[in-house]
């Protein structure tokens, strides 16, 4: 057991052959524990839904491995990726992609209905989470009578019905305003950090830099230098890890935006509240 | 698995309500061709015996070779009778004069079974007499209530059998049929007219209390030379084939118009439904759905066009049914088992190829479609 949810090795993406041949993506590797929000940005036609369509089983990788909870599914054939999908993974869209023809709640309870739940179990389940998700009055809405907003609490919903280890969102909020794009990110982080669930989300949106754990930038099919983000534990900032100032406890290692807040969290301020070392 | 199959199956049919209406409206206008011509076809088979299953006959007694009424000309000498009269099993025999002739009354003509009957039978007379009498005598005729009412004659009138004007003596209901009516004469005049002397066509016969009609028509063939003796519904079913068999190549026809016309609308209905579905399938394939699953929506869908299609082409047949006869039209419709099964069948088929093609276009949807930007829900 590796300890990660998901685990990408040296993974390439080739379309066609011989000279005309394309790498949409080329030996990239990454790792996703538990509980990480892991945002991966870049510039159109990097190979982002490329690599996410492979971390989810929908496109297999030329060459390298793909695992999730140390099971190589690049390895499986097609017959087993259908139940891989169900199960270990939830998929969030940018253009949400729920059945138009069934209501808020069949949406949700129909894929918990595909992994074997009973009719009535589904529905109990589904309708557990669209109220953590604040959707209780909407269950007997089609999907055309939600906001963008609701629509994408729904694909959430969905996503986590059935309990997957990894949900993957692709531009989760480019269709949302920037006050319902950040409410998104919020619960997708809040559904990594209180589920236990990896996050994987490709986005363009750099307002949503701050919500992630570790920030990846693909460019030309290959990762680039990666940006990796921590939040300070005393004013809740984002920092980048590779600047920011740190400090040791319980053998984990902590980030902070200053040397004041690093004084603060170790007890070191002093008592009139203001850090020379930081001014 | 059931669950979600016929959510969607039934969801999907229904988002395009004008779609489903204009689908179940199509599988049901071409399977009411099939149904519909199967019960003219079973109605007019049924009436066409008629006559001879209401002849109070259990044998029928004809010439040798002739085993029908239709078409047919049967010549026996009149000492037939007695002979047959004397056969084991036999308790009555009757002769009757039969010949297929054009009728005609205030310039309406129709074809039609002219029947000469003796003035004392009890058999090969008219089951059921509206008014008037039974056996006409000489210089009558007694006609069916159908020619009747378009001719605009009733007893008192005239109609023209054989060339000679007769007074009609009674009306007959239930005989006639879509493709001809049935009129009696008396034995005399019809032996006259046609100078038939000592000539009978047909004798009926009564068995005896106990005795098959089997046994008797082979006592009545081995006693009995230059004859052909058949049981009552063996010459009624002679009758029905012999009819059968000219009207089989349009029959076959029509229902394979029908059949077509079917599995036309209901594969367009269907591959219409799957191409608008494309991105909603690859979603499904996405999210971890079978092919099984999904091949099994298209199935579904494509039955219930065609279920929903038979019922309406079923009720729109039974309504035809019961309007035609009240519109007074000499048709009689009749759905027999045999023909629902037939077309429940042809109608199964048809869901099963609807769908072959838009199956075909569920298994090769990439579920990476899910990644591709569009206008989705």
């Amino acid at each position: 057991m590796t300890g990660f949810t998901l685990e990408v090795r040296d993974v390439t993406k080739r379309y066609g052959d011989g000279p005309t041949a394309v790498s949409a993506v080329r030996g990239v590797s990454l790792a996703v524990q538990p509980g990480e929000v892991v945002l991966i940005m870049g510039p159109s036609g990097s190979g982002k839904t490329t690599l996410l369509s492979m971390m989810g089983a929908l496109l297999s990788p030329t060459s390298g491995t793909i695992s999730l909870d140390g099971t190589v599914i690049s390895a499986l054939g097609e017959g087993r990726l259908p139940e891989i999908r169900l199960r270990k993974f939830g998929f969030i869209f940018q253009d949400f992609n729920l059945l138009s023809a069934l209501s808020v709640l069949e949406n949700v309870a129909i894929v918990a209905e595909l992994a074997g739940h009973k009719r009535g179990e589904a529905r109990e389940k589904a309708t557990q989470i669209l109220t953590e998700l604040g959707l209780q009055e909407r269950l007997r809405f089609l999907p055309e009578k939600l906001s963008g907003g609701e629509k994408q609490r729904v694909a959430i919903a969905r996503a986590l019905v059935n309990d997957p280890a990894l949900l993957l969102a692709d531009e989760p909020t480019a269709n949302l305003d920037s006050a319902i794009g950040h409410e998104i990110m919020r619960i997708l982080r809040r559904v990594a950090k209180e589920k236990g669930r990896a996050v994987v989300i490709v986005s363009h949106d750099q307002r949503i830099r701050d919500i992630a754990d570790r920030v990846l930038w693909l460019e030309d099919g290959e990762f680039a230098e990666a940006i990796e983000l921590a939040t300070d534990p005393v004013c809740g900032m984002s920092v980048e890890r590779a600047k920011a100032t740190t400090a040791e406890r319980d053998g984990a290692t902590l980030f902070f935006c200053s040397r004041g807040c690093r004084a603060e969290f170790l007890g070191q301020l002093p008592t009139d509240g203001i850090d020379p070392a930081s001014a | 698995m059931n669950g979600p199959v016929w959510l969607l199956a039934r969801r999907n049919l229904l988002r395009s309500r004008v779609r489903f209406v204009a689908s179940i409206g199509g599988v049901a206008l071409a399977l009411s061709l099939v149904l519909a011509l199967n019960a003219i076809v079973d109605g007019v088979s049924a009436q066409l015996t008629s006559y001879i299953d209401q002849s109070g006959a259990d044998v029928w007694v004809a010439q040798t070779g002739v085993r029908n009424l239709h078409m047919a000309a049967s010549s026996l000498p009149d000492s037939v009778v007695e002979a047959v009269r004397r056969a084991p099993g036999v308790a009555q025999a009757s002769p009757i004069l039969y010949a297929t002739e054009t009728i005609s009354a205030n310039g309406q003509r129709k074809i039609a079974y002219v029947i000469g009957l003796p003035s004392d039978t009890t058999m090969g007379l008219p089951a059921t007499v509206r008014s008037g009498k039974a056996i006409p005598g000489r210089g009558e005729a007694v006609v069916a209530e159908d020619f009747a009412r378009q001719a605009g004659v009733g007893v008192g009138g005239e109609v023209t059998i054989f060339g000679r004007d007769l007074r009609i003596a009674g009306i007959s209901v239930g005989e006639g049929n879509l493709l001809n009516t049935v009129a009696f004469v008396s034995f005399d005049d019809f032996a006259s007219v046609r100078d038939v002397a000592h000539v009978v066509s047909f004798v009926l016969v009564r068995t005896t209390p106990g005795a098959s009609a089997n046994a008797v028509t082979k006592a009545i063939e081995q006693s009995v030379p230059g004859v052909t003796a058949l049981g009552r519904s063996a010459f009624a079913q002679e009758e029905r084939q012999l009819v059968m068999a000219m009207a089989g190549d349009v029959i076959t026809m029509m229902n394979a118009i029908g059949f077509v016309v079917g599995l036309a609308v209901v594969a367009l209905a269907v591959y219409v439904a799957t191409l608008a579905g494309r991105r909603e399938y690859g979603l499904l394939k996405a999210l971890g759905a079978r092919g099984r699953v999904l091949y099994g929506v298209v199935l579904v869908q494509a039955g219930l066009s065609v279920a929903v299609g038979f019922l309406a082409a079923l009720s729109f047949t039974a309504a035809l049914g019961l309007l035609i006869p009240a519109a007074g039209l000499p048709l009689a419709l009749s759905i027999e088992p045999a023909s629902l099964v037939t077309v429940a069948v042809v109608a199964t088929v048809i869901a099963g190829l609807a769908s072959v093609l838009p199956v075909r276009q569920v298994a090769s949807i990439d579920p990476a479609i899910v990644f591709k930007r569009g206008v989705a829900p």
